[in-house]
């Protein structure tokens, strides 16, 4: 079972990352910087969720990187349009 | 039902396979087969959005700026709230305390209901701004997306009164709670999904 204060500083964490996002996406130009910025955000708040709340962490291997590479696979192609 | 048909609840496995050397599975195997199901059916969204966006690099430029970002920001920090109310609900249900527990769910209940209310707003805020599914191809992306997260937070949501219904007459406890951890997996799976949708259709130009 996690920790209470740990389970509060993801979910405060998760909540902090979105803004930095939005402001991200609202006060710059769609820059390639920006959108790697916002591409490395997302996925560490997927696998945050993914570790933490769905406890996978320390659960099924096969699972555990399936979803994690659901989630490095998406936010890389958000890197990928950079390129194109 | 014996302890290792528990274990393996589909008993699509041989009898040599044990969660104990395979890992332990959050909730349990049925929900997985529907979780990877429903990531396979986002996952064609998002690869169609990345087709579409690659087609049409102007329109995908100029949508988002159209959108009601603060409502899009508001529904993702509802979400992410409902997950961490769930962890909560998970964390008491395992030290057996109910009351804490159905409070939880409560809380991540009213965080679904809220954000189908923020949504059905925006779909009223874009159809007063004039968008619609064939405004153009983002807007058909847009729709097609976010109406089908919308269902899924819907029965979920529905889901987490059901769950509520089960703890009150005492089907779960700290040893037999995996109808309960498999609705908040599934229930994360829905943030997760949102994590992705938010930053593609709202932030990304």
């Amino acid at each position: 079972m996690k920790s209470i204060g740990k389970l509060e500083y993801y979910w405060w964490a998760l909540i902090a990352i979105t803004l930095f996002n939005t402001f991200l996406g609202e006060q710059f130009d769609s820059t390639a910087l920006v959108s790697v910025l916002v591409a490395l955000t997302v996925m560490y708040k997927g696998l945050v969720v993914i570790d933490h709340f769905m406890e996978l962490k320390q659960a099924n291997r096969p699972l555990r990187i399936l979803m994690r590479s659901y989630f490095i696979f998406f936010p890389s192609m958000i890197i990928l349009t950079v390129l194109f | 039902m014996s302890k290792d048909l528990s274990n393996n609840s589909l008993a699509i496995f041989p009898s040599s396979w044990s969660e104990k050397r395979a890992g332990r599975i959050p909730g349990n195997i049925p929900i997985w087969v529907g979780i990877l199901s429903e990531l396979t059916e986002f996952g064609i969204f998002f690869v169609a959005y990345f087709f579409a966006k690659f087609h049409y690099p102007e329109i995908f430029a100029a949508g988002p700026q159209s959108l009601n970002t603060t409502l899009g920001v508001a529904n993702t920090i509802i979400l992410l709230s409902s997950s961490y109310f769930m962890a909560k609900a998970m964390a008491n249900i395992r030290v057996d305390n109910l009351p804490k527990c159905e409070r939880y769910l409560w809380l991540a209940f009213t965080c679904g209901c809220l954000y189908l209310a923020v949504k059905t707003w925006e779909f009223h805020w874009n159809d007063l701004q004039g968008f619609s599914t064939n405004t153009s191809e983002f807007f058909t992306v847009y729709y097609y997306m976010t109406f089908n997260h919308f269902l899924h937070v819907g029965w979920a949501s529905c889901a987490i009164l059901w769950v509520i219904f089960r703890l009150r007459k005492g089907a779960y406890s700290a040893k037999n709670n995996s109808g309960l951890e498999a609705l908040a997996v599934y229930w994360h799976m829905i943030d997760l999904m949102w994590i992705l949708i938010f930053p593609l259709l709202y932030v990304l130009r």
